[in-house]
């Protein structure tokens, strides 16, 4: 499909690998105790055959006497295949008393730790024999007669062929179970995945299964470890029918307020164009000027609300200076301001850091501001304050203006809205795009009366988006 | 020139030892097969001639030995050896192959025997040798014969006298199947002591090979004549009518005629010829025409098992091929039976 890595593979290899890992592991493990097995249940008949042959070795006047049980022999014997030899030796004169004469003798035997023979333990040990690999065993028996002792050794040889097949036998089982348990948990692990990606594969449908402009959130279950994914898909897709509810609303609202201007515009001109008086006529080209200005003006505030809708979207905040923003942008304004006879005075002087977008709270700023200033008789001035409280940062803007009626004053942030005593002229998009920005920025922009007139516009940025 | 001196110390050997007889049967094909046996030239003569006819027309060389003789000889010479080995001394044959004397052959027909009629793959049986007491019924006609060891102990506890010095036994010190079968006695039955006793107190008389026992039968220098082989005792039964073999009812012991084909032989494949066409067409011609009888069961013939089976007998007890054999070739083991055997055959002539 892809060229990316199929999950499902490599879940498949992995599974494969360790499988493949645990079973060679088991295998080996299991040969290793199979012989194991096989070596000593059949060291075990060797030691008992040994027991039995020591069992009829009797002192009889001095004479050792041997009468070998055939019992000891039949136990031999249930080795089915295996050649046997054996020898009896005494120990003092190294006579070998009945039996084969060419067996291991204890000079080649291992040493025993133990000094005393009687109580010596058996010794085994594996050594070719006419050419074909045997094991051997060998026990001391002390025989005691009134003030007499004699040490006898046996030696019991078998070959290897039936412990040989009882270790095959049984590490073939093992590797069969182990093959059968193979396949089995293969199947089920590749069951278990088939199971565990379902909900992705489920989830690919889905989604191809939309129509490109269906941006609600996909509800399909998906294991939790995927929910993290479907919650970002579904956060993204809400961002982006927010950013296409917006566009389609800047475009209604945007066309609709360059409408307007644009016919008053041409019906101005049109007069301005009958018009034979000539004072008459540069009034009428003045209020043309002061038209195309305010539409420019709107113009300017619907592209700053466009970037900054766009801005708030997708720019990440980041640490700075509020008393440096705010001082900047009193700086940028008040040559303008002073032009309209109106004073800014900047009384804050609080070093505060917010986390926040430095473009989108200039342009706050510059919107409180330059509305204050519109909206401030001429030489009156307009007090902008940064102080700190329990509650936060609190900014204010105070000017000494007409200030809102108290009924206007849940409407002025509502776009192009206009107080109907409004006789300033403005886009009604300013205090918008600041309470936007505010609201992004989490603080509260609150209206309140200035004494003894006027307007103060008051934006509380909470202690947590303090830095 | 090592050959021929090998050779030279053959012939030295054989003129020393009475105990080989040595037969040969040209063919005409070019090469030749040598064999090493027990049983009776005019025993196995018919069987080699049939291999030659229907087999392979080559050369055969019958050496015959006695038991121990042709132990002897394999382990003294062991890079002479012939193609195949046969001999009914199972234990020694036994020990041969235990020793590594054999090797391993696998055919169609091997795989066809039963588990127990071979061990190893490397040694295989091929006749079976019921072992019967002889009865010369001329002289004990009047009386009931003894079907069984405790019947037969019975016999000698009620007619004594009559059958003082006029039992036959092998002589086990010198015979080998003598001693095979004795021992297989020693451990099959309680009765084992009180015929130990019977034959010493009687004055059994001991023979040192069977045929030599069949004659004193057949002549009536013995009445009664104990553990022989079944084949010879039924070919002389056949030609004798008044002598009677039994198979004793209580058991009957078994012993396995085997052959092997030696690790060194020479001539292996010819041996491994002669050994499949003994185990299959050999079983049956042997069923018909030789004193020997077949170790596969089913065939019919004078001499099968099937015939056997007809006559009264016990359950056949066949000594078991395996490691217990190695305790009937112990050397101590020999002489505490052999010490037990002395003393009764001997102490009551003393005591006499």
């Amino acid at each position: 499909m892809s060229k990316g890595l199929s999950i499902k593979r490599q879940l498949f290899v992995m599974t494969v690998l360790v499988l493949c890992v645990i079973n060679g592991i088991a295998i080996w493990g299991a040969n290793l105790y199979a012989e194991r097995a096989a070596k000593l249940s059949f060291d075990r008949l060797l030691h008992g055959a040994a027991l039995q042959i020591a069992e009829s070795i009797n002192l009889l006047d001095g004479r050792v006497v041997i009468d070998l049980p055939v019992s000891a022999f039949e136990t031999l014997a249930l080795a089915p295949s295996d050649r046997a030899y054996y020898a009896v030796t005494r120990l003092d004169t190294k006579e070998v008393l009945t039996g084969y004469d060419n067996l291991p003798s204890r000079f080649i035997f291992p040493q025993s730790v133990s000094a005393d023979l009687g109580a010596e333990a058996p010794m085994y040990m594996e050594a070719p024999f006419y050419g074909e690999a045997t094991r051997f065993i060998r026990v001391v028996k002390r025989l005691i007669e009134a003030d007499q002792m004699v040490d006898v050794e046996i030696v019991i040889g078998q070959t290897t062929v039936a412990r040989l097949q009882l270790a095959d036998e049984m590490g073939g089982m093992v590797i069969r179970f182990l093959i059968s348990f193979f396949v089995v948990t293969l199947a089920l692990l590749m069951f278990g995945i088939w199971r565990v990606l379902r909900p992705l594969k489920l989830l690919k449908k889905a989604i191809e299964a939309r129509s490109s402009t269906e941006l609600t959130p996909l509800n399909t279950a998906v294991p939790t470890e995927i929910q993290p994914l479907i919650e970002a898909m579904n956060f993204f897709m809400a961002q982006l029918a927010n950013t296409l509810e917006r566009l389609k609303r800047f475009t209604g609202e945007a066309a609709h307020q360059l409408r307007t201007p644009l016919a008053g515009l041409n019906l101005q001109a049109q007069n301005a164009l009958d018009e034979p008086d000539p004072i008459a006529r540069k009034r009428q080209l003045n209020d043309i000027i002061e038209s195309s200005a305010l539409l420019s003006e709107t113009v300017n505030h619907l592209l700053n609300e466009a970037t900054l809708a766009h801005r708030m979207q997708s720019e990440v905040f980041r640490s700075l200076n509020l008393h440096t923003l705010v001082q900047d942008v009193c700086r940028s304004l008040v040559v303008w301001a002073l032009q309209r006879d109106v004073e800014i005075a900047y009384l804050g002087n609080a070093e505060h850091k917010i986390r926040g977008d430095d473009v989108a709270l200039t342009q706050m700023l510059r919107n409180l501001i330059e509305n204050a200033v519109k909206y401030s008789p001429e030489g009156s001035s307009v007090e902008i304050n940064l102080t700190e409280s329990s509650a936060g940062l609190i900014l204010t803007v105070s000017d000494q203006g007409s200030g809102i009626r108290d009924k206007d004053k849940q409407h002025v942030f509502e776009r192009f809205y206009r107080g109907q005593h409004n006789q300033t002229m403005g886009s009604g998009i300013g205090l918008s795009i600041a309470k936007e920005v505010a609201e992004h920025h989490k603080a509260v922009l609150t209206l309140e009366d200035n004494h003894p007139t006027g307007l103060i516009i008051k934006v509380t940025f909470p202690q947590e988006a303090t830095v | 020139m090592i050959r021929f001196a090998i050779g030279l110390l053959f012939l030295l050997l054989g003129s020393g030892s009475q105990a080989v007889s040595k037969h040969y049967l040209p063919g005409t094909l070019e090469g030749s097969i040598h064999i090493w046996g027990v049983a009776d030239y005019p025993v196995i003569e018919p069987l080699l001639q049939q291999f030659q006819k229907s087999v392979s027309d080559v050369d055969v060389h019958y050496w015959e030995f006695g038991t121990k003789e042709l132990e002897a000889r394999l382990r003294t010479y062991p890079d002479d050896m012939p193609d195949l080995v046969m001999s009914p001394a199972m234990d020694l044959q036994f020990k041969l192959v235990n020793d590594g004397f054999a090797r391993t052959y696998q055919s169609s027909v091997t795989e066809a025997l039963p588990n127990w009629t071979t061990w190893r793959n490397e040694i295989y049986a091929f006749a079976f040798e019921p072992i019967v007491m002889v009865i010369n019924t001329d002289i004990l006609g009047g009386i009931a014969l003894p079907r069984s060891r405790e019947q037969l102990l019975n016999l000698v506890r009620e007619k004594g006298p009559l059958l003082q010095g006029k039992m036959g036994l092998s002589d086990i010190e010198r015979v080998g199947l003598g001693y095979l079968t004795w021992f297989h006695d020693s451990q099959q039955s309680r009765t084992y002591g009180r015929l130990l006793e019977a034959f010493g107190s009687h004055h059994a008389q001991l023979y040192p090979n069977s045929r030599e026992m069949l004659d004193a039968l057949r002549k009536g220098e013995i009445f009664i004549a104990y553990n022989l082989v079944g084949s010879y005792a039924l070919e002389w039964s056949r030609r004798y009518p008044w002598i009677e073999p039994i198979m004793p009812t209580d058991y009957t012991s078994v012993v396995l005629r085997t052959a092997f084909i030696p690790a060194q032989a020479q001539r292996a494949e010819l041996g491994s010829e002669f050994l499949d066409y003994l185990l299959s067409e050999g079983q049956q011609y042997m069923a018909q025409n030789v004193g020997l009888i077949p170790i596969v069961e089913g065939i019919e013939g004078t001499n099968s098992q099937e015939a056997l089976k007809r006559r009264s007998h016990g359950i056949f007890r066949p000594i078991p091929f395996g490691l217990p054999l190695l305790v009937q070739t112990d050397k101590a083991k020999r002489s505490i039976i052999l010490d037990e055997w002395r003393a009764a055959m001997t102490s009551d002539h003393k005591s006499k």
